[in-house]
C-alpha cells in the first residue's frame, strides 16, 4: 500500500465573489508516494504545489472549498471521507508561515496540543514531547513562547508539532525558505534524521534546491497545476531551470549524471580538472557618487542591542548583499536606513535627500489595490507622478522586467507568495527612489522570477541607483552583488567586495566550492566561451 | 479579581492610583516575554482614552450652577433623541467627579491589562475543568490575535512609508492600511484554523454524554437566570428553590461533560501552595476593604462637591498592602 496515492486529482478554488470555481489549480494529478521515502515537489511559483500539498491531509478541499475531483488516499484513508482532523495521526501538516501554526503560546504544551486532541495518557504524552524536543534540538525552548523565537527555532517547533503524534507522513511547505543556511541545515538534518530512524515519509516542496534535492529519494514537477513523472532528483533537475548550481554547472561541463552537491560536483572536477584562466573582472559600472551613509549606527529595541556601530556607504551603482544568521540585525539595518527606525546612536545621512525604499520581508503589509497594476499606479499617485505622462510607461516597464505581465489585471491577494513579493518589489521600485532596500526578496521565489529580480536589480545599479539586498540567498548575492556586508549579533563582521567576503565564507556559493575562484555558472560559462 | 474588587471598593482616586501602582509593579516583576508583556500599557491607554471621552460627554450634558469653569455654546436635542441639552455651564464638580469616576475606569483596565501580562492563558486553560477547555481555547485564541494585530498595524504603517521613500501621504492612508491589516488579521485566522484542524482539534464529535450535559448546562442557566427574576420580584422561596437546582445542575453538568471528555490534557496545572498563598493573601484586601466600608470610613468614596482633596487614611491603605504579595512571592523566589 502507498503511503500516499493521488488518483486524478483535479481542484479550483472558488471564486470570491460569484462562488463561481476559477481556473484549476490542479489537474489530473496522479501519482504515489511510497512508504518511507522522501518525495520532492518542484515547480515554478503559483504551478500548485501549495495545493497539490494540501490535498494530502484533505486542507484541500475540506477548509478551502472549491471544487474537487479525483481522491487522495493516505494510508488508506481517503481524504474525501475524512477530514484533516481525523487524519492527524496519519499525516502531519506544516504550512510555510511556521508563526501563523503555533495554538499554544508555550512551545512545550504546543506540541503537546496534537496529543491531547488525540487522546494520548499523560505519561505517553510526557514521553513523546520529550522525544520530540530532543529530535528537533528544542530542549532548550521548551518553556518560550514561540512569538519570540527566531524562523529556523519556530520552524523547528512548528515540525516538532506536526510530528508529535508520530504520524506516518509529514508534509512540508517550503520549510526552509525564511531559514538561514545554519538553519536550514539543522531543519533539513532533522528531517533526514527521522526519515532514517522513523521511517518517516517525506512529501516535500522546495525552492532552494541546493540542499532539499540531495535529500529525497523520489522528485515531481508541477507545472500550470499538472505533475510530470515520478523520476529520481538527479534526472528531474537535469533540465530544470531551477535545479542546484552544482547541477548547471554539471550540465555545462558534461557531468553526466549531473550532481546534485558539492561533494559529487567536487568529484567530477577533481576527475577532470578543468584548465580555465581566472574569471575576469565584471563588466559591472565602477560605483559612483555616495548616496547615503551610516555612521556608528546602533539601535536597542526594547532593551535588546539589535545593532552596534554599523559603519556603510552607499554609492550609485552598488548593490551590497547584507547576510547575517536570523536575528543578526538585518531588518533592523535596513529599517534604520529607510528611516523607519531611528537609530538610538549615530546617524544614517541622505546626500541630496535621495530617497530610500524598503520592501518588507512579507509583502502582505503593502498590498492592497484590486489588481497588480492598480498596485503600482497607487505608489505614482502617492508619489504625485500619475498622470505625468511617464506613468503608463514605468509601470509597463516594471510588469515586464519581473514577469508580471501576465498577472497585471489579477488581486494581488490571489497569487502566490512568490508572486506577491514580486508585485511588492515592482510597487516600490516603480517610485524612482535612488536606494531601493530589499528585505528577502527572493523568499519563496521560483528560478525564473530570481532571473528576473537579479536583472532588475543589475539595471537599477547601472542605472545610478543603489541596492542594499537583505537575504539569505549566497547565489543570489554572487551573481548580482557588488559587495557583501556580514552582520553577526547587530555588528559588521565581514566588509568588503561580494567575491572576497563570499570566497572566507564556509556557506560560500556552491560553483566556489567547487571551481574556485568562480562564483557563478554563468562566470565559468563566459570563460568556456573565450578559450 | 482582588485588585479589581478594591478599585470598586474604594473608588477614591488616591486608592485607585495605589491600586494601579501595584499593578504596575506586578507587571514590572511578573510579565512574561512577548507580545502580551505590551497588554498593560496598551489597556491602560485604551482606559484613558475611554475616561476622557466619558469626561467630555458627562461634562457637555451634565449641568450645574455653581464652581463654573467656563461657558461653552449649547444647543437642545430634540425630544426624540432626549431633549437635553449639550454643552453650556462646564462646571468643576461635575468635571472632577466625571474625572474620578474615569480613573477608577482606568484602574479596572490596568488591573485587567496586569492580569494579561502576567497570566498564560494557555496555562490558564489547562487549570479550568475539562468541560471549558475548547472554549477556553478558543477564548485563547482570539486574545492571541490581539498583540498579533498591533504588531501588522506597525508593520503595515511601516510599509506604507516605505513605499514612497519616507514620504508621508495623508490622503487614503485608512483604505491603505486598513486592508492589508484585515486581510493579514484573516489570513492567520485562517492558517491556525488549519493548523489546529491539521492536528486534531475537534477531532471526537460531541457523544451521547457531551448533548445530555449540553441541556442541562441550558436548562441550569435559565434556572439561575429565573432565580434573578425571582429575587428582583421578592418571591425569595421560589428564588431559592431555582438559584440551588440551577448552581446544582450546572455542576452535574460540568462534570458530566468533563468525564466524558475523550480528550487528554497534558501536565494539567494544579494550584501549588504558592498560589493558594497568593490567591488567599490577596483576597484578604477586598475583603478588609469591605470590613472598613462596613465601619464607615468615609476615606474610600470621594465627593468633588464641594471641591476638596481626596482623603487618605491609614486603614484602607493597610488594606490595600495584602495585593503586593504576589510580588513580594516572586521577589522572594528569584532572590
Amino acid at each position: 500500500m502507498s503511503a500516499l496515492s493521488f488518483r486524478g486529482v483535479g481542484f479550483a478554488y472558488p471564486s470570491t465573489a460569484s462562488g463561481k470555481t476559477t481556473h484549476p489549480a490542479l489537474a489530473e494529478v496522479s501519482f504515489d508516494v511510497e512508504p518511507g521515502e522522501v518525495m520532492l515537489v518542484v515547480g515554478a511559483s503559483g504551478s500548485g504545489k501549495s495545493t497539490l500539498l494540501r490535498t494530502a491531509n484533505g486542507l484541500v478541499p475540506h477548509t478551502s472549498g472549491g471544487r474537487f475531483g479525483g481522491d487522495v488516499i493516505a494510508f488508506g484513508r481517503s481524504t474525501r471521507s475524512h477530514h484533516p482532523r481525523e487524519l492527524a495521526d496519519v499525516v502531519g501538516f506544516v504550512a510555510q508561515d511556521p508563526e501563523a501554526q503555533t495554538v499554544v503560546d508555550h512551545v512545550e504544551r504546543d506540541l503537546a496540543f496534537v496529543l491531547e486532541n488525540l487522546g494520548y495518557s499523560q505519561e505517553a504524552m510526557r514521553r513523546r514531547v520529550e522525544e520530540m524536543l530532543d529530535a528537533l534540538g528544542i530542549a532548550h525552548l521548551r518553556d518560550r513562547d514561540p512569538s519570540t523565537l527566531s524562523g529556523g527555532e519556530r520552524q523547528r517547533c512548528a515540525i516538532a508539532g506536526a510530528l508529535a503524534a508520530a504520524p506516518s507522513a509529514l508534509v512540508l511547505d517550503e520549510p526552509t525558505s525564511q531559514l538561514d543556511p545554519q538553519g536550514a541545515d539543522d531543519v533539513l538534518g532533522a528531517l533526514t534524521r527521522l526519515n532514517a530512524d522513523l521511517g518517516t515519509t517525506v512529501l516535500l516542496a522546495e525552492h532552494r534546491l541546493e540542499r532539499a534535492a540531495p535529500l529525497a529519494d523520489r522528485a515531481v514537477l508541477v507545472e500550470g497545476g499538472r505533475v510530470g513523472p515520478v523520476a529520481s532528483p538527479a534526472e528531474l533537475l537535469a533540465g530544470y531551470a531551477g535545479a542546484p548550481s552544482v547541477t548547471r554547472l554539471g550540465r555545462l561541463l558534461g557531468w553526466d549524471p549531473p550532481p546534485l552537491t558539492v561533494r559529487d560536483a567536487r568529484n567530477y572536477a577533481l576527475r577532470a580538472p578543468l584548465d580555465l584562466p581566472e574569471p575576469t573582472a565584471s563588466d559591472a559600472a565602477t560605483p559612483g557618487d555616495a548616496v547615503l551613509h551610516a555612521r556608528g549606527v546602533g539601535v536597542t529595541v526594547g532593551g535588546h542591542r539589535a545593532l552596534h556601530d554599523v559603519d556603510l556607504d552607499l554609492r550609485a551603482g552598488d548593490v551590497i548583499a547584507l547576510f547575517g544568521r536570523n536575528g543578526s540585525g538585518k531588518t533592523t539595518l535596513l529599517r534604520a536606513l529607510a528611516g523607519l527606525q531611528s537609530p538610538t546612536t549615530g546617524s544614517v545621512t541622505r546626500v541630496r535627500d535621495a530617497r530610500a525604499a524598503y520592501v518588507p520581508q512579507n509583502p502582505n503589509t503593502m498590498l492592497f489595490a484590486n489588481t497588480v497594476r492598480h498596485e503600482l499606479e497607487e505608489t505614482l499617485k502617492l508619489l504625485g507622478q500619475f498622470g505625468s505622462g511617464r506613468d503608463h510607461g514605468e509601470v509597463e516597464h516594471w510588469l515586464h522586467t519581473l514577469h508580471l505581465d501576465a498577472l497585471a489585471d489579477r488581486h494581488p491577494r490571489s497569487l502566490s507568495g512568490g508572486e506577491r513579493q514580486r508585485v511588492a518589489i515592482a510597487a516600490v521600485a516603480v517610485g524612482g527612489a535612488p536606494v531601493l532596500l530589499l528585505d528577502e526578496p527572493t523568499r519563496g521565489m521560483d528560478a525564473p522570477s530570481r532571473t528576473a529580480l537579479e536583472h532588475a536589480v543589475r539595471e537599477h545599479a547601472a542605472n545610478g541607483g543603489s541596492v542594499v539586498l537583505a537575504t539569505h540567498d549566497v547565489e543570489l548575492a554572487a551573481r548580482c552583488a557588488t559587495h557583501a556586508v556580514v552582520l553577526g549579533d547587530g555588528e559588521v563582521v565581514a566588509d568588503g567586495d561580494a567575491r572576497t567576503v563570499l570566497a572566507g565564507s564556509l556557506f560560500a556559493p556552491q560553483v566556489l566550492r567547487v571551481l574556485p575562484p568562480f562564483l557563478t555558472v554563468e562566470e565559468v560559462a563566459t570563460e568556456l566561451q573565450r578559450r | 479579581m482582588a485588585a479589581a474588587a478594591c478599585v470598586e471598593l474604594a473608588p477614591n482616586p488616591v486608592y485607585v492610583a495605589l491600586v494601579i501602582g501595584v499593578a504596575a509593579l506586578a507587571v514590572s516583576v511578573h510579565a512574561r516575554p512577548g507580545p502580551y508583556a505590551r497588554a498593560f500599557p496598551l489597556l491602560v491607554g485604551i482606559g484613558v482614552l475611554f475616561a476622557l471621552v466619558r469626561t467630555l460627554l458627562t461634562v457637555a450634558t451634565t449641568h450645574a450652577n455653581t464652581d463654573i469653569l467656563f461657558t461653552t455654546p449649547h444647543f437642545g436635542l430634540p425630544r426624540l433623541l432626549g431633549g437635553f441639552t449639550v454643552g453650556g455651564a462646564v462646571s468643576w464638580p461635575i468635571l472632577l467627579h466625571s474625572l474620578a469616576e474615569g480613573f477608577a475606569i482606568v484602574g479596572v483596565m490596568a488591573v485587567f491589562g496586569a492580569f494579561n501580562a502576567v497570566v498564560s492563558h494557555s496555562e490558564l486553560v489547562q487549570s479550568t475543568p475539562r468541560a471549558f477547555y475548547e472554549i477556553g481555547l478558543v477564548v485563547v485564541v482570539a486574545l492571541a490575535f490581539v498583540p498579533s494585530t498591533l504588531s501588522a498595524i506597525q508593520d503595515v504603517r511601516d510599509a506604507d512609508r516605505a513605499r514612497t521613500g519616507g514620504r508621508v501621504v495623508r490622503r487614503g492612508r485608512l483604505l491603505r492600511q486598513l486592508v492589508p491589516v484585515l486581510e493579514l488579521g484573516l489570513e492567520r485566522a485562517v492558517t491556525l484554523s488549519e493548523s489546529m484542524d491539521a492536528r486534531g482539534f475537534a477531532r471526537v464529535g460531541a457523544g451521547p454524554r457531551d448533548r445530555i450535559a449540553g441541556w442541562c448546562g441550558i436548562v441550569s442557566l435559565l434556572a439561575l437566570g429565573g432565580a434573578f427574576v425571582a429575587l428582583v420580584g421578592h418571591a425569595d422561596l421560589a428564588a431559592s428553590v431555582l438559584g440551588l437546582g440551577g448552581a446544582i445542575g450546572l455542576g452535574f453538568a460540568i462534570t458530566l461533560a468533563s468525564s466524558g471528555t475523550q480528550r487528554t490534557r497534558y501536565r494539567p496545572r494544579r494550584m501549588t501552595a504558592v498560589d493558594w498563598a497568593c490567591a488567599c493573601a490577596t483576597l484578604f484586601a477586598p475583603a478588609a476593604l469591605a470590613i472598613v466600608s462596613v465601619v464607615g470610613d468615609s476615606s474610600l468614596v470621594w465627593s468633588a462637591s464641594p471641591v476638596a482633596w481626596p482623603a487618605l487614611h491609614v486603614a484602607p491603605v493597610l488594606a490595600l498592602l495584602p495585593l503586593l504579595v504576589p510580588v513580594g512571592l516572586r521577589t522572594w523566589s528569584t532572590s
